[in-house]
């Protein structure tokens, strides 16, 4: 089809280098949704069976392992997120995996500086783990079996507070890791492996119920994400709902491209974190995880502009592009733009590459830290600077005027917001 | 559709009006608010080197018109407030994680020497700088115990803020100022159109800070109102800072939009929202936790929604501009 749309544009118009329907990115576009998404399910799956050894026969390596799959889980994960912000069905579902921050305190034991209920939220201190029945936003609470059910429907953003997380991948990192109270100092949480001993061995109290928590959470996590996939598959609704206006659907990648650029990681992710100071203040505190998630974001906004995704196992998932489309338009500004994503990738890149040599991504934020604070705004300028070439990518591609037709596009953030 | 697109292309300016418009911008409404906001931010740091003791009326005086100068500005977030995160230093807020009194306490309890020095006090996490740190010390019954110490980070925290307004002020009074007025390729801005686009950006944006941070925010949900989230509640500021943020986005507006089909819609739509806020006699928004107070606030949210989809219709067909994403876009 692509090829023989190819040779007869060739033959009509002979200087375009080749003309790109939008019908064709946009089922590129949910093929990568549906690559990355089944991707973040395999690798969930896995976690989920490191997770039931670790119940079953809790030992140092079976924690280890534990985590090594969670790690693994989020590289596809979070390039996914560049599906956010432009797709209303992917907006609507992510707080259920992936919401942070969070009030770690309404679901287990912490330590005595995370203080108690606060003016935001009176349950950031409940500890369900430790507590068969509570009160709950003025309601009373039969907690006394944990269950993913429990979890979704009772507990997540208990009382409309967005910081009671009770579920998803931050969830999880705090039952495998534990706060981490190094401060701006190496190392991440260490939750000692005897909290899922049973018997006189269990350290932490509560052991049965922290292993039942950590389960019922992996198991909502791997339906969740069965979910999501299956929204991206031939026939879903995810696929359906970005079809069904071609224009729309084109400034839907867009906008996610610059939503999560901007507003997101460059402001919220990491500007505000430097500029409070706060070691709490990072995507994946717990694992100290954060170069990753910064990484994996930038590295998921190029792969949908370029059409292009590298799978887990490696295979490719790849076709028409937005790139193709603003290329027809203007050749100059493709070539900035990916220059930029390019610059983008590079600079959250040299984050990662510090981080793992060991200047993890909670001492960049440290108060004075001038080396910190260059490596984190190298990245939070390289995702400004990309934006204003996503906004250019906009206007070429013709896409303002559909924000006149009420479409949530860029100029709906109260859309966005929700 | 076809409608707007005419209007499009009828009143899309001519460069020359453009630049025209630029220069208006920047000389009856973003100089001369930063200038305001300079010497109000002058005033305070000179009155807190007297008067330092939190309940002192001309300390409250002074900071009062500081933070009121700071509201008329702080949609203005491009270039020079940008710059070394100084709007994010003079008025950190929604402040969701309760960051800004952890940090005061901490600073109080330890007596933390960086209030001796502007330089590295500066240099400290924006939640002990500025208006929102300021209001807590002087109006938070756990944070305003006077002594000492107190009184020096009282003084930290006004020159903090002098220094920061003044540093904006010099910058649109300078080369960044001459540039907006000028795009080109050395200039801040490429095209006429970028900044212009910028400046719409910037009103729709305080637009809808008013609509989902300064209100919505208290409103919560109708289930779970939330007065305690209210903007400057303790100082008694919530529904002023509606108020002047609404009236400066005025003033903005009618420049923005002189001469434009529709901009007597977007007046009057402003007019009955500054109306319906003079009247409502709220001023922390206690009443969002009673039905029929309720109904008063988000009516007056209703009428900011107003403006800003007629706004955002007609200043966006007529200037030729396309909103940018913003702050606001991640969650």
């Amino acid at each position: 089809m692509f090829r023989l749309f190819l040779a007869t544009t060739a033959l009509a118009l002979p200087l375009a280098a080749h003309a790109t329907e939008k019908a064709d990115v946009l089922t590129n576009y949910a093929n990568i949704a549906e690559a990355k998404y089944g991707d973040s399910l395999a690798t969930a799956q896995t976690l989920q069976t490191a997770v039931e050894a670790l119940i079953a026969e809790p030992s140092a390596e079976a924690l280890q392992a534990a985590k090594t799959a969670w790690l693994a889980a989020r590289v596809p994960y979070q390039q996914t997120e560049v599906y956010r912000f432009g797709n209303a069905i992917v907006d609507d579902w992510e707080g259920k995996v992936n919401a942070w921050p969070l009030d770690e305190g309404l679901i287990d034991y912490v330590d005595a500086s995370y203080g108690g209920p606060s003016d935001e939220n009176p349950a950031a201190a409940l500890n369900v783990i430790a507590n068969p029945s509570f009160t709950l936003g003025g309601a009373e609470v039969d907690a006394n079996e944990i269950t993913p059910e429990l979890l979704s429907d009772t507990l997540h953003e208990a009382d409309e507070v967005e910081a009671n997380v009770a579920t998803g991948y931050h969830a999880i990192e705090f039952l495998l890791w534990g706060q981490d109270l190094n401060g701006h100092g190496y190392g991440p949480g260490s939750r000692p492996w005897t909290d899922y001993a049973q018997g006189d061995d269990c350290t932490g109290d509560n052991c049965d119920r922290r292993a039942a928590y950590l389960k019922a959470a992996t198991d909502l996590l791997v339906s969740d994400l069965e979910w999501m996939a299956a929204q991206w598959a031939e026939g879903g609704d995810a696929r359906a709902a970005l079809m069904e206006d071609e224009s729309a659907g084109i400034s839907a990648i867009l906008t996610g491209m610059g939503s999560l650029s901007y507003g997101e990681q460059a402001g919220e992710r990491m500007r505000l974190g430097l500029m409070l100071n706060d070691p709490e203040e990072e995507h994946d505190c717990f694992a100290d995880n954060t170069h990753n998630s910064h990484f994996f974001d930038g590295l998921g906004i190029r792969n949908v502009y370029l059409g292009r995704y590298v799978g887990t196992d490696g295979s490719v998932t790849e076709g028409a592009s937005v790139s193709d489309l603003v290329a027809a338009a203007d050749a100059e500004l493709d070539a900035e733009l990916r220059g930029k994503l390019d610059a983008t990738v590079l600079a959250l890149g040299e984050i990662k590459t510090a981080a793992e040599a060991g200047f993890s991504y909670d001492m960049m934020l440290e108060a004075g830290n001038a080396k910190g604070e260059a490596l984190v705004m190298g990245g939070v300028n390289a995702l400004v600077d990309q934006t204003r070439s996503i906004e250019k990518a906009v206007s070429v591609l013709g896409l303002d005027a559909i924000e006149f037709e009420g479409s949530d596009s860029l100029d709906d953030p109260d859309a966005v917001f929700q | 559709m076809r409608v707007l697109l005419m209007a499009c292309f009828l009143a899309l300016p001519l460069p020359g009006q453009a630049s025209e418009l630029l220069i208006a911008l920047r000389d009856s409404y973003i100089r001369p608010g930063f200038d305001r906001l300079q010497q109000e931010s002058a005033n305070l740091e000179a009155v807190s080197k007297e008067h330092c003791a939190p309940e002192d009326t001309e300390l409250r005086t002074a900071f009062g018109s500081a933070w009121d100068a700071w509201i008329a500005v702080a949609h203005l977030r491009f270039g020079p407030t940008e710059t070394d995160n100084r709007a994010f230093s003079l008025g950190f807020w929604p402040d969701t994680r309760g960051t800004v009194p952890k940090t005061l306490a901490a600073m109080i309890a330890a007596e933390n020497p960086a209030v001796k020095d502007p330089a590295q006090f500066s240099e400290m996490s924006i939640a002990a700088h500025g208006f929102t740190a300021l209001e807590f010390l002087l109006y938070d019954p756990a944070l305003a115990a006077p002594s000492p110490y107190h009184c020096t980070l009282v003084q930290a925290v006004t020159t903090d803020i002098a220094k920061t307004s003044a540093a904006i002020a010099a910058d649109w009074n300078g080369p960044y100022g001459a540039g907006y007025g000028a795009p080109g390729p050395d200039a801040p801005f490429a095209s006429d159109l970028d900044a212009l686009s910028k400046t719409y950006t910037a009103m729709l944006t305080g637009l809808e800070f008013n609509i989902n941070a300064r209100l919505g925010r208290p409103l919560g949900s109708f289930d779970r109102p939330r007065p305690t989230r209210a903007e400057a509640r303790r100082a008694g500021r919530s529904l002023r800072h509606v108020q002047l943020s609404l009236a400066s986005l005025h003033d903005l507006a009618s420049i923005l939009m002189l001469d434009l089909e529709g901009a007597e819609m977007v007046e009057s739509a402003f007019i009955t929202a500054r109306e319906a806020a003079a009247a409502l006699d709220d001023p922390v928004f206690a009443g969002v936790a009673a039905p029929q107070s309720r109904l008063r606030i988000e009516a007056l949210q209703q009428d900011l929604k107003k403006i800003d989809e007629l706004a955002r219709l007609h200043a966006s067909a007529g200037l030729g501009v396309s909103q940018g994403f913003n702050a606001l876009d991640g969650d």
